[in-house]
């Protein structure tokens, strides 16, 4: 077979990509001459991802994978000429057959249990074939569907990059992020760590992400899904192939029947009759009225072949004794007394939906593999275990985890607290001193001549007393309780307090869309920039505190991107300042068009306009503190090992 | 028919109205009432409570009220007094004859008698108060704050049982059995002292028993840093405020804390944002805001407690990839990862001859 050769750029260079002749290694060579300066061994290639065929460039993609664990890297072909398409088309068709075989021999990858019919082979050529169809997309690739054991393993997850891109598809603000992070990272760190080190720490997502993916939905009763409809008299049919399938499997007779007739019937013609006959009625569990036509290919077949024969095959199946209640009627002699059966157990012949659900479910669960297989040689123990009267057994000692609370007052015996200002005010207080002036300040309330004291005098509150004399009558010494002065101050507090919670509660008109006045597409950036800021900042406390000291260069990177992304914030704040010096001088320009126009001034101030550089500040502060926080633990770390180091040597 | 008439109305309305039982908690630590005698003496600040605590009870004639006094070294009831040896006092806070006889037999006759009640009961027990504590209570320089709470608790939760019982005819009782909490009731705490580290878990183990019984905690800080409180409050929805001018306590009590838990709903609270939600650690008594945590019994640490063994409940705790390097050992370790660091800060800086950041 011919080799695939594609001319291609690679780091901008020409060249030839190409296999070796043994299909062992893909191998790279520049026209400008010398030996070929890519070789990738096939069998260390994990993804294989090409440009749809939409799209102008035709590039192919390659990840490697050196060995396990390492991580991967990629290798980007530009097919560059006229014949790019169909050159890149034969190059990956190869690989990617080359690839499939090597997996499916490869007995290291788990792969789900084949079941039933389809040798190995069969499914390697319908891989083949089907598996790699020309308009594969970026982002399809044909890793085998990697099983279950798969979505527990974090490093594959991590490498994964086909669920990847399917993940952040469907999670756009995570690929917004993903792109942002990517597009300002510094240049240092490489994308493949970047790309490690961003999905490390969303594994969880990554693993929900697949595992959901890989869920199908298992067999469901098909035939009752499949509603014939009579347009115009004639009679529609939509039935796909999966149902086909479905059926046959599901009712063994349809099977019979089709592979009886059908070469003679055409296809479609067998399944309108069939939907129409009376035997689909039956084995849908609906009643045949005499109006029914009878058609004369199915009804002579009788509905109830279908049903005993599945059954025979359930009952073929091994039941062990001690639940086999048809033993025990053996055992026993059979139900020869008088009671009859229970009213749902008796054979009724006008009701066929009971039966026909029952035989349906128990053929669709004869098809699916079990998932709780129990050793053949245990089960009757097994059973006996669950056959057992639990509630004549006495009660159960209780298992639970004993919480055995020391006295807590005894920890705090070795207390170490920094006194606090008020204890130090106290620390300089002579109790006696203390007791004697609350003592004698008790004494002072007024008595109202009656036995009680005369409250009103004592909270101080001078109904005449006109704030302003008050005020400069009190100026040289402090404000008495109750005082006019007081007073306001602490009704303006507390109506700070309320309007606060009251933004809090019912927020400021307008502003989740534009907040404190932000552009709302300033408001995106912000709003960006601090996912962005937060991502990185995740990234180097995972580095930080790992305490792993081959993360250290990486560390360093990420302390750089701190920086980065503190200019990134500022670079917003500028965006947001510029913003608001537009708005303030169109404004001026309409104001004073206003003027010229009709001779009437609009009272305006800049000040009403909001945004600006002090609303992203206000917004970002956090985030800058947060970034602050964390170069100082970094500079902090570094001066300490400054001195380390200095004594060292 | 009868639905048509407005005057249905209006019964609904007041049949619904439920009485509300307010419990103040007033800190009497002296040292902190001494230093702050200068701004608002003890006296005024008394005189101001009990202005508060008449508006509260004008509002309504089925309105209650419960005063305490949180000293340094326990809890005293200043109204309703406690029991007396000879007669049972009325818990429900009934107008009690004894105390009004005895300490002022006619009384004067521009006061409720309620009020003149109140009055006279409380400034009797803060004197006694006074009177009784010795300097060595005053060794002790913090309030015992959960205690004081704990009282209140007890005493709404008698209250609103009493409450309950009481609707003996069948009205009443479907009424109140359909109302979650036959009574509003609701604790007013007066600081003005520090949180004591040592009170964390008998307040906190105060305020979910509050939470969990629908009492709003609402606390007036007049000084000192009460950082359980914050947590209090925001727990169960009260509200707190910090007062900066003492002087103006009637205005903050009467503007900022005279609605009960049910006037609330359809008000915005004045309670401060800020909530300082940093516990104390069971091991040192300090207040952390970064620490461990048993996962067994949610006791927290400001450090690995010895033998990684929960102080509390013994259990062997396991450390995870964090824990297992808690904050001084990574440093150690980047002790290793800085020299590499530096070398190839070295590297680059002389080979690029750029500069780095």
């Amino acid at each position: 077979m011919d080799i695939p050769a594609g001319r291609t750029l690679f780091k901008k260079k020409e060249g030839i990509l190409t296999l070796t002749p043994d299909q062992k290694t893909v191998t790279w060579t520049p026209n400008s001459g010398g030996p070929a300066t890519v070789s990738l061994p096939v069998a260390n290639i994990t993804s294989l991802q090409q440009t749809p065929d939409s799209s102008p460039k035709v590039m192919l993609k390659i990840v490697e994978t050196a060995s396990e664990g390492a991580d991967p890297v990629a290798y980007l072909f530009h097919f560059n000429t006229s014949e790019a398409k169909s050159e890149a088309q034969a190059v990956k068709d190869l690989l990617s057959r080359i690839f499939v075989e090597l997996r499916s021999n490869d007995p290291s990858i788990p792969r789900p249990a084949v079941s039933g019919t389809g040798t190995p082979s069969a499914q390697n050529g319908q891989a083949s074939k089907g598996g790699t169809p020309a308009s594969m997309a970026l982002g399809s690739t044909t890793t085998p569907q990697p099983a279950a054991a798969h979505w527990f393993d974090d490093n594959h997850l991590k490498n994964d990059i086909e669920l990847q891109m399917s993940l952040m598809k469907k999670d756009k603000s995570l690929h917004r992020t993903y792109m942002e992070a990517m597009s300002t990272k510094p240049d240092s760190i490489s994308s493949a760590a970047f790309n490690t080190q961003f999905w490390s720490t969303r594994i969880n997502l990554l693993r929900s992400h697949g595992i959901e993916k890989h869920q199908k939905k298992g067999a469901y009763n098909v035939l009752s899904t499949v509603k014939p409809r009579t347009v115009d008299g004639e009679l529609k049919l939509n039935i796909s192939l999966e149902q086909v399938q479905m059926i046959f499997a599901q009712h063994p007779l349809v099977k019979r029947i089709y592979n009886e007739n059908v070469p003679k019937l055409s296809e479609a013609q067998f399944w309108s009759r069939f939907f129409l006959s009376r035997l689909s009625k039956k084995l849908r569990g609906e009643r045949v009225t005499d109006s029914d036509p009878p058609d004369a290919l199915f009804d002579k077949f009788d509905a109830n072949d279908n049903t005993q024969a599945i059954q025979s095959k359930i009952m073929a199946q091994s039941v062990p004794h001690i639940i086999d209640i048809e033993g025990n009627e053996e055992n026993q002699g059979g139900v020869k007394s008088g009671n009859a059966k229970d009213v749902e157990m008796r054979p009724r012949a006008n009701i066929p939906i009971v039966k026909t659900l029952n035989s349906l479910s128990e053929k669709i669960m004869a098809n699916v593999a079990p998932s709780d297989t129990i050793d053949d040689t245990n089960v009757s123990g097994y059973s006996y275990g669950q056959l057992a009267l639990r509630d004549l057994r006495g009660d159960e000692k209780e298992n639970r985890i004993i919480l055995n609370v020391t006295e807590q007052t005894q920890f705090f015996s070795k207390r170490e607290a920094v006194p606090s200002a008020n204890a130090q005010a106290f620390a300089k207080q002579n109790p006696m001193d203390v007791l004697f002036e609350i003592q004698g300040d008790l004494e002072t309330l007024d008595d109202d001549g009656a036995g009680g004291i005369d409250i009103h005098a004592t909270i101080g509150y001078n109904e005449d007393s006109e704030s302003d004399e008050e005020e400069s009558a009190n100026r040289a010494r402090r404000p008495h309780v109750g005082s006019r002065s007081v007073i306001r101050a602490a009704e303006k507090e507390i109506l700070q307090g309320i309007s606060q919670q009251r933004s809090q509660k019912y927020g400021h008109a307008g502003d989740s869309t534009t907040p404190m006045g932000l552009s709302s597409h300033l408001a995106e950036k912000c709003a960006l920039t601090h996912a962005t800021t937060i991502e990185f900042l995740h990234q180097f406390w995972t580095a930080f505190l790992s305490g792993d000291p081959d993360r250290a260069a990486e560390l360093q990177y990420l302390a750089e991107s701190l920086t980065n992304s503190a200019a990134r914030i500022s670079a917003v704040a500028d965006e947001a300042t510029q913003e608001r010096d537009e708005t303030i001088k169109r404004r001026k320009q309409e104001i004073r068009e206003h003027y010229e126009r009709t001779g009437k001034k609009i009272r305006w101030k800049a000040d009403m306009v909001g945004g600006g550089r002090d609303a992203v500040l206000k917004l970002m502060q956090p985030t800058l503190d947060a970034l602050e926080k964390a170069k100082a633990d970094y500079a902090r770390a570094l001066a300490a090992e400054g001195i380390k180091t200095t004594t060292e040597n | 028919m009868d639905a048509v008439d407005v005057s249905d109305h209006y019964e609904v309305t007041t049949s619904e109205e439920t009485p509300s039982l307010l419990s103040i908690v007033l800190d009497t630590n002296p040292r902190a009432w001494a230093a702050l005698g200068n701004v608002l003496p003890l006296s005024k600040a008394i005189a101001n409570i009990l202005v508060f605590v008449n508006a509260h009870l004008a509002f309504s004639n089925s309105n209650q009220v419960a005063i305490i006094a949180a000293h340094v070294n326990r809890a005293v009831w200043l109204y309703p007094s406690p029991p007396t040896a000879k007669k049972p006092t009325d818990t429900s806070g009934d107008v009690q004859m004894q105390d009004a006889s005895t300490s002022a037999p006619p009384g004067s006759a521009n006061k409720f008698p309620q009020f003149a009640q109140i009055e006279a009961a409380v400034l009797a027990s803060v004197r006694k108060l006074t009177d009784e504590t010795t300097g060595e209570d005053l060794e002790t320089t913090t309030t015992q704050l959960s205690g004081a709470l704990t009282l209140a608790l007890c005493h709404i939760h008698k209250a609103s049982q009493q409450l309950s019982a009481a609707g003996t005819n069948l009205e009443d009782h479907t009424k109140s059995s359909a109302a979650t909490n036959p009574m509003k009731g609701r604790i007013l705490v007066i600081s003005v002292s520090d949180s004591e580290p040592a009170q964390y878990i008998p307040t906190m183990n105060a305020v979910f028993a509050a939470a969990h019984s629908q009492i709003a905690i609402d606390t007036l800080s007049l000084s000192g840093d009460s950082t359980f409180l914050q947590q209090a409050c925001f727990n169960t929805n009260g509200t707190f405020l910090a007062a900066s001018n003492p002087q103006g306590l009637l205005t903050y009590l009467m503007f900022g804390l005279i609605a009960d838990t049910e006037a609330r709903q359809s008000l915005i609270p004045a309670t401060h944002d800020k909530v300082d939600f940093r516990a104390a650690c069971f091991c040192h008594g300090k207040v952390v805001d970064t620490g461990f945590i048993c996962s067994i019994c949610l006791s927290i640490f400001c450090e690995v407690p010895e033998n990684t063994e929960c102080l509390t409940c013994g259990t062997k705790l396991a450390l995870g990839n964090y824990g297992a390097k808690p904050a001084v050992i990574p440093r150690k370790k980047k002790k290793k990862k800085k020299i590499v660091n530096g070398t190839v800060r070295e590297d680059t800086g002389s080979g690029a001859g750029t500069p780095r950041a």
